[in-house]
């Protein structure tokens, strides 16, 4: 039950965020809906790793069937990138708001040609 | 394979120590290590797994991977010589990033493609905004919001392969039938890789990019970066026989870089656009099975289109304004004559390396894609002849980074010459469509479109909808057959 559940959170979660990211138009907003898109995509590679009563893909935590280990690896990979560009992201949109007293892509895109 | 290993290694390690200090010697060491390496693995390696357990790294070494390796490394030479004076982290980045695009080429799988594909993105938004030129800061910004994007999308399609195939391997993809889930995720990681690519209506983020980078980093960006997510889209598409795909979305940056190439006024941006539209040739080879025409041209337009971003941009400097009509008469005779050389060159002119390569890529196309490149080369020629009255010489100049890309794209063109039969009836044809854009320019320039500009929002619509219709046109394609 818990897959399903999973995947389709995670693909509420992007369509969700994508939507955010196109309609809103203040750069914080945009990047919040980038951000929780990403968090979506995180849950669906978990969610396709997994397996009925699987557990956690550790050494010796016991027998049984385990969930499958890779997307977690993957996961964890993408997550440190999205951290990475997130924070870039935010410096930049601190400067531009600095310069310009607004987060309004519209009038940024008027001001910064 | 372990020369191209350490060739990477030290490309990363050399690039992190340099944000220490000594940015530009480090670059150069790591240049060396780097052509050592090149020279080592040449010609080339089988398809390696790297690493423990069932899950490995996969890296091969095809024409492909060399050809962008060499290229990749003229491209570092020249920056580290238009640059040298420039202190800080920009020697770094500008390493680390060169490391990255030299392990994204060696890649065959789909996980490796995507760490390399956000690394090279990383280093870039911080490149395009060095310095926080006026509107580079915003144009990184839109870079970033439409790549992450584009990787999201692209993490959505992995998941979808893996869950439905078990794998990551891109060798191991192409014998798997279709299934609703696998085409679905082939078209979001071949959407995800567009948006990385610059591709029309999906990454638009490029001309502005291109536009407001630093002239170096436009050369390095235009030159070789926009190019990974082109190879990207090849390695995919060539897994999952998606070549069509391809050669259609080669049709449409092809022909809207050109549009708005013609009527722009702007310098940079026009180069920009007119990269677009040559990445149009590269998705054609690659979709139509012509990969080594195409990744000849790659070759080619990185040289010639670093000439021509480093000319621009010392004339824009010394002109103080970027509009293409307030440039004329502002180059030294020498930055003039390399940026004519890379007129000529792009303009597909004989014998030079634009010429060679679209005569090489030509070869294996179809008849309708041949029109379709006539069409595209005699645009160009046109679009270029607004360049023309920068040639008009005033004086001396120095040459620095063009003192590498001349010699290695006289080079270029003297192998291809050598290694391509090219008949009389070619340079006909070449010389023609230059001609007949020569011809076309004046009447071009009266027509006056409004064309759309290109805004963020209009850039996320655009990103969205060409990942819905480059899914939807595969599920098409692949389900409706059986």
């Amino acid at each position: 039950m818990a897959g399903p559940v999973g995947l389709a959170t995670a693909v509420g979660l992007a369509g969700l965020g994508f939507f955010v990211l196109a309609v809103r138009r203040e750069l914080i907003f945009k990047l919040l809906g980038l951000h929780v898109a990403s968090g979506g995509v995180g849950l669906f590679l978990v969610a396709t790793g997994h397996r009925p009563g699987g557990i956690a893909p550790i050494l010796g935590l016991g027998p049984g069937p385990t969930v499958d280990p890779l997307p977690q690896a993957l996961v964890l990979t993408a997550i440190v990138i999205h951290f990475a560009t997130l924070a870039l992201a935010l410096v930049y949109v601190i400067y531009l708001t600095e310069r310009h007293h607004s987060q309004d892509a519209h009038r940024l895109e008027r001001e910064e040609e | 394979m372990t020369a191209a290993l350490a060739g990477v290694a030290a490309y990363l390690v050399l690039g992190t120590l340099a944000f220490l200090g000594r940015g530009r010697w480090l670059g150069a060491a790591a240049w060396l290590a780097g052509a050592g390496a090149l020279a080592a693995w040449a010609p080339g390696f089988p398809e390696t797994a790297l690493g423990p357990g069932p899950w490995p790294i996969r890296l091969a070494g095809d024409p492909v991977a060399l050809a962008f390796w060499g290229l990749a490394l003229v491209l570092h030479a020249a920056v580290l010589w238009e640059e040298w004076g420039r202190g800080g982290a920009f020697h770094a980045l500008v390493t680390l990033l060169v490391g990255t695009t030299l392990a994204l080429v060696l890649s065959r799988d789909l996980f490796n493609l995507y760490v390399c594909l956000e690394l090279t993105s990383l280093l870039s938004f911080l490149l395009v905004g060095y310095g926080a030129r006026p509107g580079a800061i915003w144009a990184s910004l839109q870079y970033l919001l439409l790549t992450t994007a584009g990787m999201i999308l692209y993490l959505f399609g992995l998941g979808l392969v893996y869950g439905e195939t078990g794998t990551l391997a891109l060798s191991e993809l192409a014998g798997v039938g279709p299934s609703p889930a696998l085409v679905v995720g082939a078209g979001l990681l071949l959407s995800g890789a567009a948006v990385k690519g610059g591709v029309f209506l999906l990454g638009l983020w490029l001309p502005r990019a291109h536009g407001r980078a630093p002239h170096a980093i436009s050369a390095l960006l235009s030159g070789l970066v926009v190019k990974m997510g082109i190879v990207a889209l090849f390695r995919i598409s060539s897994a999952l026989g998606s070549g069509p795909i391809l050669a259609g979305l080669g049709v449409l940056t092809g022909l809207g870089g050109l549009i708005y190439a013609l009527w722009e006024v702007d310098i940079k941006y026009f180069l920009a656009f007119s990269t677009a539209s040559q990445l149009g040739y590269l998705l054609l080879g690659f979709g139509l099975g012509a990969p080594l025409g195409a990744t000849l041209y790659a070759v080619g337009h990185g040289l010639f289109k670093a000439l021509l971003f480093l000319g621009a941009g010392k004339a824009l400097e010394s002109a103080g304004s970027r509009r293409i009509p307030d440039l004329a008469g502002r180059l030294g005779w020498p930055v003039a004559l390399a940026l004519g050389l890379g007129i000529w060159s792009i303009s597909g002119l004989p014998p030079l390396a634009g010429f060679v390569a679209k005569g090489a890529l030509e070869a294996d196309l179809p008849a309708w894609g041949r029109w379709l490149l006539l069409a595209i080369g005699a645009g160009t020629a046109a679009s270029f002849a607004k360049l023309l009255p920068l040639l008009q010489p005033v004086g001396e100049g120095r040459l620095k980074g063009e003192l590498v890309l001349i010699p290695a794209l006289v080079a270029l063109s003297g192998w291809g010459l050598a290694s391509f039969h090219l008949t009389w009836a070619a340079t006909g044809k070449a010389v023609a469509a230059a001609a007949l854009g020569l011809i076309l320019y004046p009447l071009l320039r009266r027509a006056r479109p409004r064309l759309p500009r290109l805004t963020l929002d209009r850039a996320v619509l655009g990103l969205l909808a060409g990942t819905l219709g480059l899914t939807l046109a595969l599920v098409w394609s692949r389900l409706s057959v059986p």
